[in-house]
């Protein structure tokens, strides 16, 4: 009974609030009103692996930010919501921080499709978005500048697979994806890599929602690879790999930093994930946001799309912290003067960031996922990639190149 | 907030659409889709191919109408002459097979990267915000064209046999109703109906994929017809507009209930959902508008 | 040849996997005569019971099931108490419709507890055992084992045990069930308590395969249905039967069929099956 009344004030509650929203007139520009800020994460569905991390690393900021006082004296509000991993439900979440919270930016969309779903929401009503989408096509819309992403593209990310193989002595090098929007040009990119060193590709695309893919596994194994690349998620990756594990698979195994993460190699025993591969992209050797982020989160080995977000929150306060101005358009006039600033100050951090900008100096972030210089497309201009591998239950670096 | 509640009422539009759809077999002939989210996918893709190949916009959404019919048909073919349960269970499979071809048809559908760009009618000539107000009127009208046609098949003899039908099939066909025919054409006009919400929302939001059509959206459905009022397509289309509030104020959940993770947060949300389509069950097994049942004539 | 004998070996696997709660769900179908979307939900629920019990006390796989038995049996009897008893009276359908919104709300509630993160159980993982081209994994035949344990036991149950002798005269004709005084309520309960539990004992056997997720139930619903309806809703050696047919079709399917499409093999078992013989390979009534 106590908890139908609980549910029952909650929806009165939240009936109440609704209505509120709707009948007081804000007033987000006021001095000392707070920014309000969007994360746009899955929290539910397929992308429910990743979304809550990807909110804690960017509450992290900005607590740090608020602790410091805020920009200008006006803290950050976050305002988080679930896209549910659909692009459905991703535009009705969109509508409302834009809308109803009067977000200045979006943060962490994931899915390809809640991308360009939400993105001509945000550029029809001047919010910025940042997001961790792979998809090639997404840079390509329309999107007036509006939009900031950290992944890399896949035609960098295909050759330096593809480039990795040869280097381990791979000759027959075969891909196993689910069908992702980046699936295809991916391979196609690792295809071209290979031939030109002389070795040979295949590949295979899998229904990723399979208890076990015994067949799938043998289909591989006809092929005879040296080096085998998972391009899967977390959940039908931890499947594959254990079939592999299973039938003796005795080749390299290659896979992105996003599926094989900490949290799997927790997961599934030792044998099964020792000596993966991973690639994510990186920051140049030595560079300190990524421990940084490390420390923050209390996570050892967090995934790409961790330190992306990480990334996003930073810019976005120092790019607004830069215009004097809370806004989607400051972001967007802003995020490339903070990002890289020729011979400006290198920042790994928004508080250092907000210091030298109230210094008067120019600014050039370097992040957690690489040194987020971007070109007017919206895609970064070129990252590092972070090799690890696992050994012994952790991920160890390999190198940065 | 002006732009959202536009939103929120087209969006209540296309849900109305659906739900009437789904009222129409489940209130109308005891029939259930569990696969609304595979018609409505089947409608959005079928307009913007269309119309992505050069044909206007109309010509897209009639595309969709037909598309839905012969989805429909596909559908109930096997599976009239069994028990309803067997019509959910298929209904449920197609939903999940539709979502495969769209994944996976590249030349068609342009796989998972979905299909961007869909037209959106009069939009560069009006701008945003007259786009908006523009789609709100063309969907609330096409909406209340259905309403009203469905109202009139409601109260005509095809409506009526198809009540019998949910009734007692087998009393149906001895008082020599053509179940099959009429069910088959019952299913064939809600899909169609399903398709054509599809199609608008499709225009509307100008990009579509595979991603956009999960089952989660045919319980919402289900929500709004039984909160409604099952039988009832006025109660449909008001449960429709509920359903939209209601999902938008959970989103308020976060603010009532502190000291939850966001993904809890999420999760609750969720289970409201769940427990409210139960509740409904419960509190107003009639839905809000009642159906209405004409006295039997009296025996004298 | 071998590729042929391997992929229907890997069927078999594939189909003990969807065995278990298949049989879960054909049982309260034939008791109760809904068909329960819930299913997931409680094949979810075992499979975190079983995960719990394993990483916090060390339980093996046979503690993990049991409990898993009875936590998603639970589960089951809670849900049919508390949520849908009270609609039988609506129909079928409405309580059909109402174990989806159960079933959303069970999976939220993992999700609630244990997050989105992927869990494996603490056990040792084998590599398979290979004859001449064939291999098989000793997990799979262990799981094959278990699986078999449990279908004996539940027709055991119900050939021998006066409940099981209840539920069966109830699922043949519940008014002479009530005629030779047996409580059709009582028997629900305990066909629900059985249902459900085998679909939480399918999550474990999935979960040792596999992981657990909250979404690890509604990745193979499907198939489950698939599996059910091609043996014949109702009949339980339908179920099994329908299980390693499905499980067989699929991985034929990928020696014809792009992989990808797999999910859609199951569906167009159904549509076949329903068309021409809608009874199912065992079942008896379907219209």
């Amino acid at each position: 009974m106590s908890h139908l009344s609980t549910t029952r004030r909650g929806l009165m509650g939240a009936a109440v609030a609704l209505a509120g929203t709707l009948a007081l007139p804000r007033l987000p520009h006021a001095q000392g009103a707070p920014i309000r800020i969007g994360t746009l994460t899955p929290l539910t569905g397929a992308g429910g692996p990743y979304g809550p991390v990807m909110v804690k690393a960017i509450k992290a900021v900005v607590d740090e930010v608020n602790a410091a006082g805020g920009i200008a004296g006006r803290k950050i509000e976050l305002v988080s919501e679930d896209d549910q991993t659909n692009p459905e439900a991703g535009v009705r979440a969109a509508r409302k921080l834009i809308d109803v919270d009067k977000v200045v930016a979006i943060l962490g969309t994931w899915a390809s499709s809640v991308t360009t779903a939400v993105a001509p929401l945000c550029w029809d009503s001047k919010t910025f978005l940042c997001t961790v989408s792979g998809a090639d096509s997404i840079t390509a819309l329309p999107h007036q500048g509006y939009l900031v992403r950290t992944q890399p593209n896949t035609t960098l990310q295909g050759r330096k697979f593809g480039e990795f193989c040869l280097e381990t002595g791979g000759k027959r090098v075969f891909f196993i994806s689910p069908q992702t929007p980046f699936q295809k040009s991916q391979f196609d990119n690792i295809t071209l890599a290979v031939k030109a060193g002389g070795g040979a590709t295949g590949s295979l695309i899998y229904d990723d929602k399979k208890p076990s893919y015994r067949s799938e596994v043998d289909e591989v194994l006809r092929f005879k690879p040296d080096v085998l690349i998972l391009g899967g998620y977390q959940p039908d990756t931890t499947v594959l790999l254990r079939d592999l594990y299973r039938a003796s698979f005795a080749g390299k195994k290659l896979a992105f930093g996003y599926s094989v993460n900490q949290k799997l190699v927790e997961s599934l025993p030792a044998e099964v994930v020792e000596g993966i591969f991973t690639i994510s992209p990186s920051p140049a050797e030595g560079s300190k946001a990524y421990e940084r982020l490390t420390r923050l989160i209390g996570v050892a080995n967090p995934d790409p799309y961790t330190t992306q977000v990480y990334d996003h929150i930073n810019l976005v306060v120092m790019a607004m912290a830069l215009a004097g101005e809370a806004s989607g358009t400051a972001i967007k006039d802003n995020i490339r003067k903070v990002s890289q600033a020729k011979g400006g100050a290198k920042v790994d951090n928004a508080l250092d960031g907000l210091k030298a900008i109230a210094a008067r100096q120019p600014v050039d972030y370097d992040g957690a996922s690489g040194p987020c210089d971007f070109l007017d497309s919206g895609d970064i201009t070129d990252c590092r990639f972070r090799y690890e591998q696992v050994r012994g239950g952790k991920i160890a670096l390999v190198k940065v190149a | 907030m002006v732009a959202y509640l536009l939103f929120a009422l087209t969006l209540g539009g296309i849900y109305g659409l659906l739900a009437l759809s789904l009222n129409l077999i489940w209130g109308g002939a005891g029939m259930v889709n569990l696969g609304l989210a595979g018609f409505f996918a089947v409608g959005a893709y079928a307009s913007a191919i269309v119309t992505g190949a050069g044909a206007p916009v109309p010509v897209g959404l009639a595309a969709a109408l037909l598309a839905g019919v012969a989805a429909g048909l596909v559908v109930t073919f096997s599976t009239l002459r069994l028990r309803d349960d067997y019509l959910a269970i298929v209904t449920l499979g197609f939903a999940e097979v539709v979502r495969l071809v769209a994944l996976n048809e590249r030349w068609l559908t342009n796989g998972s990267d979905g299909i961007s760009g869909v037209p959106a009618p009069f939009k560069a000539a009006l701008g945003i915000a007259g786009f908006n107000l523009f789609y709100l009127a063309l969907v609330s009208g096409i909406v209340l064209v259905v309403w009203a046609l469905l109202r009139r098949l409601d109260g005509s003899p095809f409506g009526r046999a198809l009540k019998a039908i949910r009734e007692d099939q087998e009393l149906a066909g001895f008082a020599g109703k053509p179940v099959l025919r009429f069910k088959l054409q019952a299913f064939a006009v809600s899909a169609a109906v399903a398709g054509l919400a599809g199609a608008l929302y499709g225009h509307y939001q100008t990009y579509i994929s595979p991603d956009h059509f999960q089952p989660l959206i045919t319980i919402y459905i289900f929500l709004a017809v039984s909160a409604g009022g099952v039988g009832r397509p006025s109660g449909a289309l008001i449960g429709a507009y509920g359903v939209v509030f209601f999902l938008e104020a959970t989103r308020f959940v976060a603010e009532v209930v502190p000291a939850l993770q966001p993904v809890q947060v999420a999760a609750l949300r969720e289970m409201l959902v769940g427990a409210a389509l139960i509740l409904v069950f419960y509190l107003r097994p009639q839905g809000v508008l009642p159906e209405r049942i004409p006295p039997a004539p009296r025996m004298s | 040849m071998s590729v042929l004998l391997q992929a229907i070996l890997n069927g078999v696997m594939t189909g003990t996997l969807i065995a278990v709660p298949a049989i879960g769900f054909t049982a309260i179908f034939a008791v109760l005569r809904y068909p329960s979307f819930a299913i997931a939900a409680y094949v979810t629920v075992g499979g975190f019971a079983g995960w719990f019990a394993n990483s916090l006390w060390g339980a093996g796989v046979l503690p993990a099931l049991a409990i898993a038995f009875l936590v998603a049996g639970a589960a089951g009897v809670a849900t049919e108490e508390g949520a849908l008893r009270r609609l039988r009276p609506a129909g079928a359908l409405t309580v059909a419709i109402a174990t989806i919104a159960a079933n959303l709300i069970l999976e939220n509630v993992t999700r609630f507890l244990f997050g989105n993160d992927l869990r494996g159980y603490d056990l040792p993982l084998r590599p398979d055992l290979r004859f001449a081209d064939l291999r098989i994994g000793p997990q799979q035949i262990e799981n094959v084992l278990l699986a078999i344990l449990v279908m004996a036991a539940v027709f055991a149950f119900l050939r021998f045990t006066r409940y099981g002798k209840a539920m069966r005269a109830v699922a043949d004709n519940i008014d002479l069930a009530r005629l030779k005084g047996i409580d059709p309520q009582r028997v629900a309960v305990t066909t629900l308590f059985l249902g459900a539990g085998l679909a939480g004992v399918g999550g474990v056997l999935l979960a040792v395969d596999t992981s657990i997720d909250p979404l690890a139930g509604a990745r193979i619903l499907l198939t489950v249905f698939a599996a059910a309806v091609l043996g014949g809703l109702g009949s339980i050696p339908g179920a099994v039967v329908g299980a390693f047919a499905v499980g067989i079709a699929e991985e034929l399917s990928l020696l014809a069929v792009p992989a990808t499409y797999r999910s859609a093999i199951g569906f167009a078992a159904i549509l076949l099956m329903l068309t021409f013989r809608p009874r199912g390979i065992l079942g008896e009534r379907a219209s």
